[in-house]
């Protein structure tokens, strides 16, 4: 990208606080001993409006005028009724209002305006266009992707439940979901739903974030930063390595949530009702594979018992999660030591039946083993609280931890040899545990990868693949969710956020700031559950504002709280407290409705107001940012917006959401944005270049910068072309000053003025001068290169296929020479080399531009003594051969004196192998003249003919301007 | 240069203000932010970073290991955990001599960069974090190993903007395709897409395949002119009834530089028009093509620039070093070499900043197939391996650190990937801590929260 044009901080200077805060070594900073009276953390107040002289007045602008009397200024005149529509209908639909409506909604206006401006809002609340507009606003947050981002090539990148995801967010706000029900349904829905629903779909939320390469901590830490910030706007994530440092989230409150998301698996679920054969002819495949693989993996657990208790005693040996090996059968699995490492700490103490000895002798260094075993093992064998067998195992003490752990080895392979020996039960239970060491989690391939060695996850992934992409092809809904798994576990923190610095397990609970007294663990599952209600509860001091603050953002241009996903103790206050409290609670008294919080603000005389302040100077120096809103502000629209709207201006735009996405740069798409092809690994650069919201991360305000990138989409990319030559074709049959008036209305909802008829006019004028003066494309050449064979029954040439690779200097079959098909075939200026076959002779045609007698003049050369030479010839398509010659190791003339021809008649030089392929190359330049001109294979040599440009015609040119000006891209 | 977008200045200056305000510093700084303010005198103004990617075997180009030789066949003493498995010392098969004053040892791989040792920093006790492509390069690239984070040349731009309006500030050029994890290695990250880098592929010879929508399939540059002087009237009649909004302008003039920006990219990634001397030195390749077109770019103000070697990870050389790193060196070796002295013959070597290096290194145990038999290459090697800078502020013919007696493990000034990033921002002049970025409720710094200039290496 170019310097873009806008300032930015170029970076924050000399701040030796700010220094300070990012080296926690050198200066501990910690929340303020009072961050729980935070007053985000608090519940909102429930503020009466104040006071107003005018009755009429809604709650909503008597806190916005109080603010601005106590400042001293006046609220704008009311907005005119054009830049209302506009307004109105781009915030509500993203998409422009029609010539039709802006005259309908103008009377209309006139007459009542509460009464218009509240049927308008109605009209467009109930239009599925609303909820494609407000679905992007959340999808920003969720970071929505069609692709996991990178994976290695073993895995389908594309997830099968995106789109699905994507159209759930979008109808949901269409039938207006309750916004506690929405947060539900996307945190744990699979709890609340029954199985199959359409709604599990709402899972996407927590599922749709970048895969990480399969890294356990990264995606959890995704999830968790997905859900805190896009619901409470609490950067919990900040705790993953310490405490945070400036709100109440301990580093414990992190692991206590991502105890939550680890205790959690993902599940595909395919949500159409017809059964598909081949769907589920992979998915059995894929399930027996699994069932297979996770069985031999079983048995080399239990095989290799000795071997991971050994491991045990050498932990770092084995690299966490991240640091990625090859494995084969034969290797020990990290992920597995370190399974059995979890599974000791959480289940064996030394009162263990079966793991005791394990535990008391664990400690025991190796050297002073033979000495302490015995009397280590003494009191364990005394309290006959063993099992059977490990106590007859440990009757006599082992003398080295390499012999505790082949005891243990010996017992488990004998119960598992003889399962109905006496004592067997216990043993068997441990090992056929799902949830135990000795098993390979019962889960899908994405999160019990790490267990199986390196071929076998290959294997597993491509049938996982099978089963996506079948999903993909039939594009079919599809949901992956999350379930609780059976046994739900307690994490451990993560020291400075590292998987190999183990410190204290912490129970799976909400974070102090939603629950300061009294907090419980959780108690069902995961916890997920109540997670989700304590995120969607009234009682919830953050939701709802934060809610509130991002709709308000989206109609106001800035929220109450300009910081929309940190309401930590560094958001900074809101600009109006009380009206924010106001409207978080009047939100959860509507019943959390979207539309009726919609309906209200578009109602206010603020939002109506004129973006031209009542008193400019005052208002520039006292609201100079206008947080007290004395003005509307004025807005540039996003990508999606000026797309949609280009689209919709045109008569181009196509409604149909259904079908599987597509690329927006395709020339095809004329769909809205919002259902495009989202790559979060390949974000297209125009995407790039207009801000849209970086799909890695949640996005709650989009940078808004003015880049010459974008400027070029407008002027030479063919998406506004296109959009501009359906607006000159759709005006084509009205007079011109008709015309201009047409176009000024469909784009700009009003007429053009006298001045812009007058400088349309001109431009047209000029622009026809220029379009008539275009001197005519030059005709094409009458050479082309190709291959073919010489037909020996009729004596002429069996076909023509041009060889369709051009480098500069020669024509050939592929890039590489030789290559394709045609093999050596070449046809240079000057000469060339006949493809490897006699199917595959070059020839050089040349095609009569008019009737004439001509003559034919040139040499052929073969220079070579090896190989047996090559065969020419050349060919009239009205006469048949001319002259043919076999030609080796010596020069020939190759005339014809006078032959005549007729427009479009064909004269082909053909040159074959003779009899073999070798050092055939020649020389042969053919010239061919009529009285006044000559045609040389040398001197006219070319590359292929480029087809004419398609060039803007002059109304089209006029159109394409009027979509790039500023009053199209900026609504009031 | 078009007017600073207001909505976006009072944002940007009212969260920094917000974060760390108390009124405690100046916002002068903050508010007057369209010309680079480092925060010291900078030693460079551009940045080109040879990308070796896959990782270069550092045993083999600028760490000579002799001992390898005497335990050749024989497994070492301390043979750490990779990627694959590896099995005994593997001396390196190529030689190495001592170059220029300072004696530097370079092998025959780079005998030709070899003859500018006296400008040469090597860092030989590079590490990082895990043996694998995906974290390692995004380590190097971004500094983090996993998460969506700024790249380098982001950051450098978002520090001192583009010295040229009309030409991305940024370039990552890869003949061929992209490298192993795409675009994440120039990405922006939670910066604005402005900064990230733009991708070229150098194969391309025709301008719009290098640039998107450089030039138009459907107006004449008269047609165009016409056009933005149309658009131009318009814009500003409604500008009078907006006053004060420079956004306005703002997007009004990007038109003209996008208008300006068709002819000079024409210019800058045009290298025939260089003399035929300079071609030839470059080499009439891919590699010396980009190297040369680098130059062009750089001569015109681009910031920062990324040569990658091509498609995929080329150095990642599991086998047959012997027969594979001659090919792989000799590529790029020429142009390197031809880059120093074109530079330094422009004058523009000594504010300029060369760097070479990838991801990784390489084992200097051998690798081994799944039957255990010796692939007569190496395996990822993230405990040591080197890199080299040159250019400005760089103290030539220098070592830095230094890798155990193999050549396996970084022993001596072990050297973090963000001691590196430091590094490269001091010279640019910025305090690495202090460039910092506010994002999701903390302030970002390339370095994370550790990192010191390597400053033995600097004049």
């Amino acid at each position: 990208m170019p310097a873009p044009s806008f300032s930015l901080p170029r970076a924050s200077l000399s701040l030796s606080l700010a220094a300070a805060l990012l080296s926690p070594a050198r200066t501990a900073i910690s929340p303020p001993p009072d961050a729980l009276q935070h007053w985000a953390f608090q519940p909102p107040s429930s503020p009466d409006p104040p006071a107003a002289t005018d009755p009429s007045l809604q709650p909503i602008d008597r806190f916005l005028r109080a603010s601005l009397a106590t400042s001293g200024l006046s609220p704008a005149a009311p907005a005119d009724s054009r830049s209302l529509i506009r307004r109105i209908t781009f915030d509500l639909t993203g998409l422009p209002p029609s010539p039709a409506d802006t005259n309908a909604f103008s009377k209309a206006d006139a007459a009542n305006r509460p009464a218009a401006v509240a049927a308008l809002t109605d009209r467009l609340l109930a239009s599925t266009a609303f909820g494609e507009r407000w679905g992007r606003h959340w999808l920003d947050l969720a970071r929505y992707s069609d692709t996991k981002g990178y994976v290695y090539a073993r895995e389908e990148r594309r997830f099968a439940h995106a789109p699905t995801y994507r159209r759930w967010v979008i109808s949901a706000l269409n039938q207006d979901l309750p916004y506690n029900r929405f947060l539900l349904l996307q945190i744990a829905g699979d709890q609340l739903l029954p199985p199959a629903s359409p709604d599990l779909a709402a899972m996407g939320f927590l599922t749709g974030g970048r895969r990480f390469i399969g890294v356990t901590h990264d995606i959890i830490d995704d999830r968790i930063d997905v859900v805190m910030r896009s619901t409470m706007a609490l950067t919990v994530q900040c705790a993953r390595c310490h405490d945070h440092k400036y709100d109440p989230v301990p580093t414990a409150d992190y692991y206590s949530l991502y105890g939550v998301f680890q205790s959690s698996t993902d599940q595909l679920i395919p949500l159409h009702t017809t059964a598909d054969a081949e769907l589920k002819k992979r998915q059995d495949a894929l399930a027996s594979a699994m069932a297979s693989h996770r069985s031999d993996a079983a048995q080399r657990l239990r095989s290799r018992l000795a071997d991971y208790l050994n491991a045990q005693r050498e932990l770092a040996k084995y690299p966490e999660e991240g640091f990625d090996q090859i494995l084969s059968p034969s290797d020990l699995i990290p992920a597995s030591v370190r399974r059995w490492r979890d599974w000791l700490h959480t289940h064996a103490s030394p009162a263990h039946p079966i793991f005791g000895p394990w535990l008391t002798l664990a400690t025991i260094p190796a050297d002073q083993f033979p000495d302490l075993a015995a009397s280590a093992l003494a009191p364990l064998l005394a309290s006959n609280s063993l099992h059977p067998a490990i106590a007859a195992a440990f009757q006599s003490a082992p003398d080295s931890p390499a012999a505790v752990a082949s005891r243990y080895s010996e017992v488990f392979n004998a119960a598992a040899t003889h399962p109905d020996a006496p004592g067997s039960t216990a043993l068997l239970a441990l090992l056929n545990d799902p949830s135990g060491p000795f098993q390979v989690p019962a889960t899908g391939i994405v999160n019990n990868e790490l267990f199986f060695p390196s071929d076998t996850v290959t294997a597993l992934w491509k049938l996982q693949g099978d089963v996506d992409r079948r999903l993909i092809e039939l594009n079919a809904p599809a949901a992956l969710i999350l379930t609780d798994m059976p046994h739900a576990a307690n994490p451990r923190i993560f020291e400075r956020g590292s998987p190999a610095r183990l410190g204290p397990e912490v129970p799976r609970r909400l974070p102090l700031i939603l629950a300061p007294h009294d907090r419980q663990p959780f108690q069902s599952g995961s916890g997920r559950l109540e997670l989700a209600n304590a995120i969607a509860s009234p009682q919830n001091p953050l939701t709802a504002r934060v809610f509130v603050n991002r709709v308000w953002q989206h109609l106001f241009g800035a929220g109450l709280v300009r910081t929309p996903s940190d309401f930590g103790l560094r958001a900074g206050s809101p600009s109006h407290p009380a009206l924010l409290d106001w409207l978080a609670r009047d939100f959860i008294h509507s019943g959390w409705s979207l539309k009726s919080l919609l309906r209200n603000l578009i109602a206010s005389r603020t939002y109506q107001q004129s973006h031209t302040p009542a008193n400019p100077d005052a208002s520039s120096v006292l609201d100079p940012d206008n947080r007290l809103l004395s003005r509307a502000p004025v807005r540039r629209l996003d990508f999606e917006a000026v797309r949609d709207a280009m689209l919709a201006v045109s008569g181009d735009l196509d409604n149909a959401s259904a079908g599987p996405p597509m690329e927006i740069t395709d020339p095809a798409n004329r769909r809205r944005t919002v259902h495009a092809w989202i790559d979060r690994q390949f974000v297209p650069g125009t995407l790039r270049s207009f801000d849209f919201a970086n799909p890695d991360i949640h996005v709650a305000t989009r940078h808004e910068t003015t880049v010459p990138q974008q400027a070029l989409f407008f002027l030479n990319g063919p998406f506004a072309a296109a959009r501009a030559r359906s607006l000159a074709a759709t005006s084509a049959s009205l007079p011109d000053p008709d015309r201009i008036q047409f176009l000024h209305r469909q784009l700009y909802q009003r007429p053009a003025s006298p001045a812009e008829s007058a400088s349309a006019l001109t431009f047209l004028t000029a622009a026809k001068a220029d379009a008539a003066a275009q001197s005519p494309p030059p005709p094409p050449s009458p050479w082309s290169c190709g291959t073919g064979a010489f037909d020996e029954s009729s004596q002429r040439t069996a076909s023509f296929t041009p060889l369709p690779h051009f480098t500069g200097s020669a024509y050939q079959g592929a890039p590489a020479w030789p290559g394709g098909p045609t093999g050596w075939a070449q046809l240079t200026a000057t000469g060339g080399h006949p493809g490897d076959s006699r199917q595959h002779a070059v020839i050089r045609r040349w095609t009569a531009p008019a009737s004439a007698t001509i003559s034919i003049t040139g040499t052929l050369r073969h220079e070579p003594a090896e190989g047996d030479g090559i065969r020419a010839f050349i060919i009239s398509s009205r006469h048949g051969t001319l002259l043919a010659a076999d030609v080796h190791h010596r020069d020939i003339p190759m005339a014809v004196p006078s032959l005549t021809v007729s427009r479009g008649d064909t004269i082909d030089f053909l040159v074959d192998i003779r009899n073999d392929l070798n050092s055939d190359q020649f020389l042969w330049s053919p010239h061919i003249s009529n009285s006044d001109a000559t045609w040389g294979a040398d001197l006219d040599f070319s590359g292929p003919d480029t087809p004419p440009p398609d060039l803007l015609e002059p109304w089209a040119q006029y159109a394409q301007v009027l979509l790039l000006a500023n009053e199209f891209t900026f609504t009031d | 240069m078009p007017p600073p977008d207001p909505s976006l200045l009072n944002r940007r200056s009212f969260l920094a203000r917000a974060g760390m305000g108390m009124g405690a510093l100046s916002l002068a700084p903050l508010v007057a932010a369209d010309s680079p303010r480092p925060h010291f005198a900078p030693r460079v103004k551009r940045v080109i970073h040879f990308f070796l990617n896959g990782g270069p075997s550092h045993v083999d180009t600028f760490d000579p290991k002799p001992l390898l030789s005497k335990f050749a066949g024989q497994p070492l003493p301390d043979s750490l955990r990779t990627e694959r498995k590896t099995g005994t010392a593997f001396p390196s098969p190529f030689k190495f001599q001592r170059y220029g004053q300072s004696g530097l040892e370079i092998s025959e791989l780079f005998a030709k960069t070899a003859a500018h040792a006296d400008d040469i920093a090597v860092i030989r006790s590079m590490h990082a974090l895990v043996p694998n492509h995906e974290p390692s390069l995004m380590l190097m690239n971004c500094g983090d190993s996993v998460q969506a984070r700024p790249s380098v040349g982001s950051w450098v731009l978002y520090g001192l903007g583009s010295e040229n309006q009309n030409l991305p500030g940024f370039i990552a050029m890869c003949p061929g395709g992209m490298p192993i994890k795409d675009s994440e290695n120039w990405q922006a990250g939670f910066l604005p897409g402005a900064f990230q880098g733009t991708f070229i592929d150098p194969q391309h010879r025709e301008l719009d395949k290098l640039i998107e929508h450089i030039r138009s399939p459907h107006a004449s540059q008269a047609t165009q002119r016409r056009q933005i002087d149309l658009l131009a009237a318009l814009n500003a009649a409604h500008r009078d009834s907006h006053p004060a909004i420079p956004a306005l302008d703002a997007r009004l003039n990007s038109f003209e530089l996008a208008f300006r920006m068709q002819s000079e990219a024409t210019d800058a990634f045009d290298i025939s028009r260089e003399p035929e001397s300079v071609r030839a030195a470059y080499g009439d390749h891919v590699h010396g093509r980009q190297t040369l077109m680098a130059r062009r770019l750089l001569e015109r103000g681009v910031r920062f620039i990324q040569l990658w070697h091509g498609a995929g990870q080329p150095w990642d050389t599991h086998d047959n070093i012997a027969g594979n790193l001659p090919k792989l060196a000799a590529d790029i070796d020429g142009p390197i070499a031809a880059l120093i002295s074109d530079l330094k013959q422009r004058g523009l070597f000594d504010d300029t900043l060369i760097i070479w290096g990838g991801e990784f290194g390489r084992t200097p145990t051998v690798e081994l197939n799944e039957s255990g038999q010796s692939k007569l290459g190496r395996d990822h090697n993230h405990y040591g391996f080197s890199v080299w800078l040159a250019g400005g502020g760089i103290r030539g013919g220098t070592i830095h650190g230094a890798t155990d007696d193999f050549g396996f493990r970084a022993t001596k000034d072990s050297t973090s990937v963000h001691d590196l990033h430091a590094t490269i921002l001091h010279l640019l002049g910025f305090n690495h801590e202090q460039l910092t970025y506010r994002h999701a409720g903390r302030d970002f710094r390339l370095t994370d929260v550790s990192g010191d200039v390597i400053h033995p290496i600097l004049i």
